[in-house]
C-alpha cells in the first residue's frame, strides 16, 4: 500500500477486487501514466506483472515416471528461487484431460500473470493448448511434441517457445558409446520403442546411421518392445537363445527397456554384454556408475521443467521480450547429454542448476533448429 | 443319462425311440468337448511342431527353459483369472493389483529406499495386500451389484493410484542378494520362479478339482440362478474367488519385481489382456461355467511359444503383433466352433 506507480501495482489491485474507489484511483494513474491497460506483449523493460503476482503451472502426463517427475521438481526449484510456488499437473497421459486441465487454470487464475510449461501428450495436443494460453493472455512454452507446421512465430505472442530433442542424435550418441566400449567389432541386438511411434523412429535412424560409420559391427536383429521393461527382459532372453554368444551388446531405445535387457543378460549370465539406453532414469544412471550400463543420454528434465516457467518468467518481469526473439529460440532442438561412467557421478541425483534460468541464459542450450 | 428318472417315465410308444435319439445327443456333446479339450493342446503341439522345423534353434532344450521361464509371470496371473472366469466375471484389476503388490513388496524388502527388510513375510504382505484389493473387486460385485468389468476397472485405478504413491518418485531397487537368486538360480535349468508357477498351477488344479471352493466357481459360472436355489452362498463364494484370485495376481508382482530388481508402477502392463486371451484360447469360456486351470495353462503355453517362436524365426517385429493376433482369432474360432450355438453369448 505505498505508492500506486506502474501498471503492475494497478494488476494487483484489480485483480483482487479490492476497493471500488481504489480502482478507480488506479484507472486515473494509469491513464495519467500513459500505460497501456491490455497487459500483455510485454514490451522491453516494462514489468507486465509484479513477481509475487505470478504464477507457474508445469504439466507432465504422470509423476509415475521418474523422469516426468524430476522435470516437475525442476520447475518448484525455479520457482522457489524467485520465490513462488509451481502447481503440479498430471494428465495420465489422456489428451482431453491435459486440456481440460489447462482451461481450467486460465479460467479459475489469473491468466495474465501466469506461466504454463507444459509437455504436449501427442503432436495434436500441441495446437489447441497454445490456441487457449494465447486466448487467455497467459506465456506458455510446450515441449516435445508439436506438428511440424504449427510454430510460435504465425502470430503467436503468448508461445515464447518450443523445446525437443533430436531423436536421431539420442540414437546415435548411445549407439557410438556402445560400439567405442566394444572396440568397434561384434554383434548388437536393438530394442525399439513402439512400432510407428515417431521418436522410436528417430532414435532408431540414429542407430542406423552409427551402423554405417562402424562396418565392423553388425545389427544382429531388432524387436520393438514398447519401451516396456517386461517385454524387454522377454524379448533379450529370446534373442540371447537365438544369437548366443555373437551378442555383444544391446541397444535400447530407452532406459526402462535397457535395465530390462540388463537383468535378462544376468539372469543368462552374460554380464559382459554392454547395454545402451536414453532418458537417463535415476536407476540407470547408478547402473552406468556401477558399471553395469554403459551410457544414456539426458535430455535434462529437471532443466525442461525450469526453463520453460523461466522463460516466462522473464517474459513477464520485462526481462524477455518475445517479440524480438529470432525463430531460431522460438523453436529448437536442445542439448543433451551423454553420460557415461566418467560424468554419471554428477547426474545421479537429478537436479535443476539455477544458474542456467538467468534470463541471460534462457537460450544457451539451443542446439539447433528442428528438421 | 441312461436311467430315466422316476415320474418321468416314457409315453407310450416313445419308449423305443427314446435310446437312439439321446445318446446321438450325447455324442454330439462329446464331439464338442473333444474339440474344445483337445483343440488347443493340439494347436500347442503343431506350432511346437511347425517351429521346429523352421528353426532348429526353437528345439533347443535351452529355449524351452526359456520359454518357460518367460510363461511363468502369465501363468501363475491365469490361474488366477481363471477361477473369476469360471463364474462368469470379469476382473480387470490385474495390473492395478500387481502394481501396488509390487511397490509394497520393493519397498518390504531390502532396497535403497527404506531400511525396512521383512524377508519372506514381505512376500507375504504383498499377497496379502493383492487379497485385500481383490476382496474389494468381490465385494463390490457382490454386495452392491455393480457389474464386475466396473469394480474390477475402479479397483485397477486405485492399485495403480496406491503404487504411483509408493513409487515417490524414486524406483526402489531390491538390494537382497537371497531374493535375487529366485530369478537367477537354476534348477534343471529353470530359475525358481518357474517352480513357483508351477506351485501356483498345482495349487489351482487342486482347489478346481477338490475343493467346495473351485466345484463351486463352476458350478456358479455355468447356473447361477440353480446355484443360488440349491442354498449355495453364492455371494460368499464369488468373493473369495475374487480374493484368491487378487492373491495370486499379488504373487505375480512379487515375481515380476523380483525379475526386474525393482518396484516399477507398470510391472503388470499387458499381462491382463494377454492371461485373458491365453485363458480363452485354452478354452475357458468367457460367458462362465467351462474351462479350467489346466485349459488355460494350454493357452499361456500357445502364447508364449508363439511370442518366442515368431522371434526366432525371424518375422518382421512389425508384423509379429498382427501374426498373433491372426493365430487367437483363428484358434478362438476353431476351437469355440462346436459351442457356437450353446454360448448364446456375442457381444
Amino acid at each position: 500500500m505505498t505508492k500506486l506507480n506502474g501498471e503492475s501495482t494497478v494488476n494487483t489491485m484489480t485483480r483482487s477486487h479490492r476497493a471500488l474507489a481504489l480502482a478507480t484511483a488506479a484507472a486515473a494513474l494509469i491513464a495519467l501514466a500513459g500505460c497501456s491497460a491490455d497487459g500483455g506483449g510485454g514490451g522491453g523493460g516494462d514489468a507486465a506483472c509484479a513477481p509475487e503476482d505470478i504464477t507457474f503451472v508445469g504439466q507432465v502426463r504422470n509423476e509415475t515416471n521418474p523422469y516426468e517427475k524430476s522435470w516437475l521438481d525442476g520447475g518448484q526449484e525455479f520457482a522457489t528461487s524467485v520465490e513462488l510456488e509451481q502447481k503440479r499437473l498430471t494428465y495420465d497421459g489422456e489428451s482431453p484431460k491435459q486440456l481440460e486441465q489447462i482451461r481450467q487454470e486460465l479460467s479459475t487464475g489469473n491468466p495474465e500473470c501466469m506461466v504454463l510449461n507444459v509437455l504436449t501428450n501427442t503432436d495434436a495436443d500441441t495446437t489447441p493448448v497454445v490456441k487457449a494460453a494465447q486466448d487467455a493472455g497467459a506465456y506458455v512454452v510446450t515441449q516435445w511434441n508439436k506438428p511440424a507446421d504449427l510454430h510460435p512465430w504465425d502470430g503467436y505472442d503468448k508461445w515464447i517457445a518450443h523445446i525437443t530433442y533430436d531423436g536421431k542424435d539420442s540414437g546415435y550418441q548411445i549407439a557410438v558409446a556402445l560400439f567405442e566400449s566394444m572396440g568397434g567389432k561384434g554383434g548388437v541386438i536393438a530394442l525399439q520403442g513402439q512400432a510407428a511411434n515417431v521418436t522410436a523412429e528417430n532414435r532408431f535412424a540414429g542407430l542406423e546411421q552409427a551402423l554405417s560409420e562402424y562396418p565392423d559391427i553388425e545389427l544382429l536383429d531388432q524387436q520393438a518392445a514398447d519401451w516396456d521393461r517386461t517385454k524387454a527382459f522377454d524379448t533379450t532372453g529370446t534373442l540371447l537363445t537365438k544369437h548366443g554368444d555373437a551378442i555383444g551388446g544391446v541397444w535400447a531405445a530407452n532406459d526402462d527397456m535397457a535395465l530390462g535387457a540388463y537383468k535378462a543378460l544376468e539372469a543368462a549370465s552374460r554380464t559382459d554384454v554392454g547395454v545402451v539406453g536414453i532418458d537417463a532414469v535415476p536407476e540407470a544412471v547408478q547402473a552406468i556408475a556401477d558399471g553395469t550400463m554403459v551410457a544414456t543420454v539426458s535430455s535434462d528434465g529437471p532443466w525442461q521443467g525450469g526453463i520453460g516457467l523461466a522463460m516466462g518468467y522473464c517474459a513477464l518481469t520485462g526481462e524477455l521480450d518475445v517479440a524480438d526473439l529470432p525463430n531460431e529460440n522460438r523453436e529448437f532442438f536442445a542439448e543433451q547429454v551423454l553420460i557415461t561412467t566418467e560424468n554419471s557421478a554428477d547426474y545421479l541425483t537429478p537436479k535443476a542448476n539455477l544458474a542456467d534460468f538467468e534470463c541471460g541464459k534462457l537460450f544457451d542450450r539451443v542446439a539447433g533448429p528442428l528438421e | 443319462m441312461t436311467t430315466v428318472r422316476p415320474g418321468e417315465a416314457p409315453p407310450a410308444g416313445r419308449g423305443d425311440s427314446e435310446r437312439p435319439v439321446r445318446p446321438n445327443r450325447l455324442a454330439a456333446w462329446r464331439r464338442s468337448d473333444r474339440i474344445s479339450v483337445f483343440g488347443p493342446p493340439v494347436a500347442l503341439v503343431l506350432l511346437i511342431v511347425g517351429f521346429s522345423i523352421l528353426n532348429p534353434q526353437f528345439r533347443t532344450m535351452g529355449n524351452f527353459r526359456s520359454i518357460l521361464d518367460t510363461a511363468a509371470v502369465l501363468a501363475v496371473v491365469a490361474v488366477g483369472l481363471t477361477f473369476v472366469l469360471m463364474l462368469g466375471a470379469i476382473d480387470l484389476s490385474v495390473e492395478g493389483i500387481m502394481a501396488a503388490s509390487a511397490l509394497s513388496f520393493a519397498l518390504l524388502i531390502a532396497n535403497n529406499r527404506n531400511e525396512i527388510d521383512l524377508g519372506f513375510f514381505a512376500v507375504v504382505l504383498a499377497v496379502g495386500i493383492g487379497a485385500v484389493f481383490g476382496g474389494a473387486n468381490g465385494f463390490l460385485s457382490t454386495r452392491l451389484r455393480i457389474p464386475s468389468f466396473m469394480t474390477t476397472l475402479g479397483v485397477s485405478a486405485i492399485g495403480i493410484g496406491v503404487a504411483t504413491v509408493l513409487f515417490g518418485g524414486v524406483q526402489p531397487t531390491i538390494r537382497s542378494a537371497g531374493v535375487t537368486a529366485w530369478a537367477t538360480g537354476d534348477i534343471v535349468g529353470l530359475t525358481p520362479l518357474t517352480f513357483v508357477a508351477l506351485g501356483v498351477i498345482l495349487l489351482g488344479v487342486g482347489l478346481e478339482r477338490y475343493t467346495r471352493f473351485g466345484r463351486y466357481a463352476r458350478v456358479v459360472g455355468g447356473a447361477e440362478d440353480l446355484a443360488l436355489l440349491s442354498g449355495i452362498p453364492v455371494r460368499r463364494y464369488k468373493t473369495l474367488v475374487f480374493a484368491f484370485a487378487g492373491a495370486i495376481y499379488g504373487l505375480a508382482g512379487v515375481m515380476v519385481t523380483i525379475k526386474l530388481g525393482s518396484g516399477i508402477v507398470a510391472v503388470g502392463s499387458g499381462l491382463n489382456f494377454a492371461a485373458i486371451t491365453a485363458a480363452v484360447i485354452g478354452g475357458t469360456l468367457l460367458s462362465g461355467g467351462r474351462g479350467g486351470v489346466l485349459h488355460s495353462i494350454v493357452g499361456v503355453l500357445i502364447v508364449s511359444v508363439l511370442a518366442n517362436g515368431l522371434v526366432l524365426i525371424g518375422v518382421d517385429s512389425n508384423f509379429q503383433t498382427a501374426v498373433q493376433g491372426f493365430v487367437v482369432v483363428a484358434a478362438v474360432a476353431i476351437t469355440n466352433w462346436p459351442l457356437r450355438r450353446r454360448l448364446r453369448v456375442v457381444k
